[in-house]
């Protein structure tokens, strides 16, 4: 019984730890190695629409609130609601679009790692090889 | 002339030799828009009755197309105050019709007829599921435009604009350059083509802005010339030719500023006659400051106050009448997003209506108030 206790403990630790820890990742074609948080708001307020070699840029974002869609916002500095505001605001006047919204951050992961050009967000305990990993949002926030 | 056309040369060979007209990659077009049905009850004012009213405020129709890379064309078909042709209710107008050259968001190039950048609010005044109101600022207030000169506070259409933004650090330069036509737009056929300018005037404007992580300023101007006061030259004993393009200034101002879940906007607005001619004094005033708090991520309350003056004048000696014209309205609501489409709206204005006519040749004043509030409640649809 006291195994059981333990290894529940464990696990819910381990998966806390893991959804704190949020990472940038990017498509393997995307022509940077890092990104800055000024430049990834630029990403997701549509200010800038392509990366340095002219290929479009792709952003996926999660459908449904997580904690992992809320640390994300919140390095950006911006609640979910004003984001929907920015988007909608680019997309009605056809400066824009909102990104790409997955059920799943599995499903984010897939996207992105098939999409050129693409770049999203998802827990560190995610991450594969098949993707550009630019920015870990802990590590980022140390240094500032 | 020559190196004016050289450069328009230039310009089009370089858009043509792009990489745009290598490639025809397509997307679908899209269709899409929204409308704003409300319910609205106005209490006793002027010499109308209290009413209540259901009404489609607006209804906007979009067709989007983004060519290969850098083209994107869109269509704007706007319906006012429940449009019907048959029953003679309401307008449909062709609000927008352009293609954007985009090769960077440094460099916008906008041709066709567009609503230009002008302040905050002007080029997306009509997007009303962006907007927490149901009546907007008064001069950006579309459904009025049957009986406010919204068009003389603010410009309603450019032909030609290039806009973008300069990054520096973490603050971004706004910029906004266009050309319109002038206020002078034939609307009779019997004077030949209407909707064309019979002037060679210009509408010239712009704006410059800055933007720094949640603030964001900007001074915006226009220059255009109007012939709407040659009706006054027999009254002023003067040559219709004196009175003909005079010079019409329009001077903005806007500042913004989000700070935790509080939103500040607001905006001024001065438009001015330098016409030269004593007798003609003509300026408009319009200032709208609002302060809103974002309780949660799908609801938003706000209070906002707008102030409108208009102040117009013939004065001829021993005649003539100065009329001022100041309207105040204190206003409050609310927007909640029901989900990313619909949003649901409720709002209480408190209007009070001062006029001040002065008739010179009896040394007359006569003033005028009118207190009234509208209730409204709305719900904004983007489909």
């Amino acid at each position: 019984m006291m195994l059981r206790i333990a290894t529940i403990v464990c696990l819910l630790t381990w998966a806390t730890n893991s959804s704190g820890q949020v990472v940038v990742i990017a498509h393997k074609s995307v022509p940077l190695d890092t990104i800055k948080k000024s430049a990834l708001l630029d990403l997701y307020t549509c200010d800038i629409k392509k990366w340095s070699d002219g290929q479009p840029v792709i952003v996926f974002d999660l459908k449904s609130p997580s904690e992992v869609k809320t640390a994300f916002y919140n390095y950006l500095g911006k609640s979910s609601s004003r984001m929907k505001s920015v988007w909608l605001k680019k997309l009605l006047s056809g400066e824009g679009e909102p990104p790409e919204a997955m059920n799943s951050e599995e499903e984010l992961l897939g996207k992105v790692a098939a999409t050129a050009g693409a770049i999203g967000f998802v827990s560190k305990a995610y991450v594969r090889k098949n993707v550009k990993l630019l920015l870990e949002i802990n590590a980022e926030k140390k240094q500032e | 002339m020559s190196r004016f056309n050289t450069f328009i040369s230039f310009l089009l060979l370089s858009i043509a030799g792009s990489d745009s007209f290598a490639q025809r990659e397509d997307t679908p077009l899209r269709v899409f828009g929204y409308f704003q049905n409300s319910l609205q009850h106005w209490t006793v004012f002027e010499k109308h009755p209290a009413q209540n009213s259901f009404g489609l405020q607006q209804l906007n129709l979009f067709f989007q197309k983004d060519f290969y890379r850098n083209w994107t064309a869109f269509v704007n078909f706007e319906a006012l105050n429940s449009f019907s042709s048959s029953r003679r209710w309401g307008a449909l107008n062709l609000e927008e019709a352009w293609v954007k050259y985009n090769p960077n968001m440094k460099f916008n190039l906008k041709l066709g007829l567009q609503i230009p950048i002008f302040n905050n609010l002007n080029a997306v005044k009509n997007r009303t599921p962006v907007l927490p109101y149901i009546i907007r600022p008064l001069v950006y207030e579309t459904s009025f435009g049957e009986f406010i000169p919204l068009e003389a506070f603010v410009p309603a259409r450019a032909f030609v604009q290039a806009y973008g933004f300069l990054p520096a650090g973490e603050a971004k330069f706004d910029y906004a350059v266009y050309l319109g036509n002038s206020p002078n737009i034939n609307a009779d056929p019997k004077n030949g083509q209407t909707g064309v300018d019979t002037t060679t005037a210009f509408l010239a404007g712009g704006r410059l802005g800055i933007r720094y992580r949640e603030l964001k300023l900007g001074l915006s101007a226009t220059h255009e010339k109007s012939n709407g006061f040659i009706g006054l030259a027999d009254t002023l004993g003067r040559q219709p030719a004196e009175l003909q393009e005079l010079p019409l200034t329009r001077l903005g101002g806007d500042l913004s500023y989000n700070l935790a879940n509080f939103s500040f906007e607001s905006e001024f607005i001065m438009v001015d006659v330098h016409d030269g001619i004593p007798e003609i004094e003509f300026a408009l005033d319009f200032y709208y400051a609002m302060l809103g708090y974002h309780f949660t991520n799908e609801l938003f309350g706000y209070g906002s106050y707008w102030v409108t003056d208009a102040h117009a004048a013939v004065l001829i000696p021993g005649d003539g009448e100065i009329k001022d014209e100041d309207l105040r309205v204190s206003t409050m609501g609310i927007a909640y997003d029901l989900n990313d489409r619909i949003r649901l709206k409720g709002q209480f204005a408190r209007v009070r209506d001062y006029d001040k006519i002065k008739f010179v040749s009896q040394n007359l004043l006569e003033k005028q108030q009118d207190k009234f509030n509208v209730w409204a409640i709305a719900v904004s649809v983007f489909f």
